[in-house]
């Protein structure tokens, strides 16, 4: 399963995820999109489902590490929610690969697939987040979604809905970019590169699709 | 086969002690806190002694303006503990407070442990680090390959952005434009390193071959010794693990 261009594009994305954070803060943006990589490392591995949830793991939690040790040691933590993306990517989006990549791009279809998956990925990750979020933070993170966890106490709710309410009104937004960069990244990737990552029984699962 | 040998704490030691003790303190409530934070202190003091400071003072910088912040949502905002909230009491400024603080304590005992471990070693490189650790060499081969390929992309993100602000596509500080062209950067960046990749995975790596050298080089570094440092400190983080856990 782990041959030695799937270990790379595993180091790549997980590089990617880690690097789009120095991107995010050069151009000053709003937003987190830490988990582009792990998206689509899943995607370049369609469509081959369990080796994409593995390398897309892998890759998840590299970039973690990474991050803990030389910028941020709060994220480790979101190590549930990286599991969860992966597994979503893998099982779910990367079912649209072949969207993403025809050609010519079929607009309306691209547009609801990263539309829905991008939402979908938003629900689960503040689903799973928000236990990490309230223990370990106290409902606290730092980001300006806190702002929103203490809204959502003063008007009555207990901590934990708070942070899960605060969280689906800020990840959704996010992990749709992140859907719609991974897809636009899949996209210009060269096929040659693709080629190499696929097994001769995925080749043959994708000659038999088309 | 583990033997003992002389000497300080090892990478493979240390690693044991931080995770041990970053587990504890999350699990920790306030007295099992405090023990934990007296083994890291002395692990500040006798091994890592004079880097301390160091990594003490980037502790620091890392959990004060989250803690301000905490106190400003929780103090400033809330007004009343998590506590409080779920037996639907009035609740007081006060309680906030001791929220925070033990929420902020934990955080910066596992950032002081993180970084009190690196300043430790800081004398070493990654490559020399990773080398040493007794994990399967494919995990060590991943992980070089990661820290080669981040260098890889930070020279392609600076690259790529000062030639997008040159031409005009994105400005220095925040933007509208950065907004709508910071896209155009990301392809850039990541169309330069597929490249990379594929011309090292097919010509250059084989030819050279990087790869091999490479697990030779991470299997013949590995360490599989403990020192008499390792017998001090995992036993010390253990008891604290044990107490944190016991002690509420």
């Amino acid at each position: 399963m782990l041959t030695t261009p799937r270990l790379m594009a595993i180091a790549l994305c997980a590089a990617l995820n880690f690097s789009i954070g120095s991107i995010v803060y050069l151009v000053k943006l709003p937003i987190y999109l830490d988990s582009i990589g792990t998206i689509l490392c899943a995607l370049l591995l369609a469509p081959d489902r369990r080796a994409g949830f593995v390398c897309a793991w892998i890759s998840g939690a590299l970039s973690l590490v990474l991050s803990a040790i030389l910028i941020n040691p709060f994220v480790p933590w979101f190590e549930l929610t990286d599991v969860a993306i992966a597994l979503f990517s893998a099982f779910a989006i990367s079912q649209r690969a072949e969207t993403f990549r025809a050609r010519p791009l079929p607009k309306l279809a691209f547009t609801l697939n990263v539309l829905l998956y991008g939402l979908a990925t938003g629900i689960i990750a503040a689903i799973v987040s928000a236990p990490v979020v309230v223990y370990l933070f106290g409902g606290v993170t730092g980001s300006g979604s806190a702002f929103l966890v203490a809204l959502f106490l003063k008007s009555g709710q207990q901590l934990m809905s708070a942070a899960i309410l605060s969280g689906l009104s800020a990840e959704p937004i996010d992990k749709t970019l992140q859907v719609l960069f991974a897809a636009l990244l899949y996209r210009a990737t060269p096929g040659d590169f693709i080629a190499m990552l696929q097994t001769s029984d995925d080749l043959a699962a994708r000659t038999d699709n088309t | 086969m583990t033997t003992l040998r002389q000497g300080p704490i090892t990478p493979n030691g240390a690693a044991g002690f931080g995770l041990i003790l970053i587990g504890a303190t999350i699990a920790a409530a306030a007295p099992g806190l405090a023990a934990v934070a007296v083994i890291v202190a002395a692990f500040a003091a006798f091994e890592v002694r004079g880097a301390s400071g160091r990594a003490i003072r980037r502790s620091l910088v890392l959990v004060v303006p989250l803690a301000i912040f905490m106190l400003i949502v929780w103090v400033g905002i809330v007004g009343r503990s998590p506590a409080e909230i779920a037996a639907g009491g009035v609740g007081s400024r006060g309680a906030a407070f001791l929220h925070v603080a033990l929420i902020a304590s934990r955080l910066f005992v596992v950032v002081c442990t993180i970084q009190l471990i690196a300043a430790r070693f800081a004398h070493r490189t990654p490559l020399d680090f990773i080398g040493v650790l007794r994990v399967p060499v494919a995990a060590k081969r991943l992980f070089v390959l990661t820290l080669s390929l981040v260098e890889t992309l930070r020279h392609a993100i600076d690259r790529a952005h000062t030639a997008l602000i040159a031409c005009g596509l994105l400005t220095h500080g925040a933007s509208i434009r950065n907004l709508a062209n910071s896209w155009v950067l990301v392809q850039t960046v990541w169309l330069t390193a597929i490249t990379i990749v594929t011309g090292r995975l097919r010509d250059k790596w084989p030819v050279e071959h990087t790869l091999g050298l490479l697990d030779h080089a991470l299997a013949q570094g590995e360490q599989r010794s403990l020192s008499r440092g390792d017998l001090v400190w995992l036993p010390a983080a253990f008891a604290a693990a044990v107490l944190a856990v016991v002690v509420r």
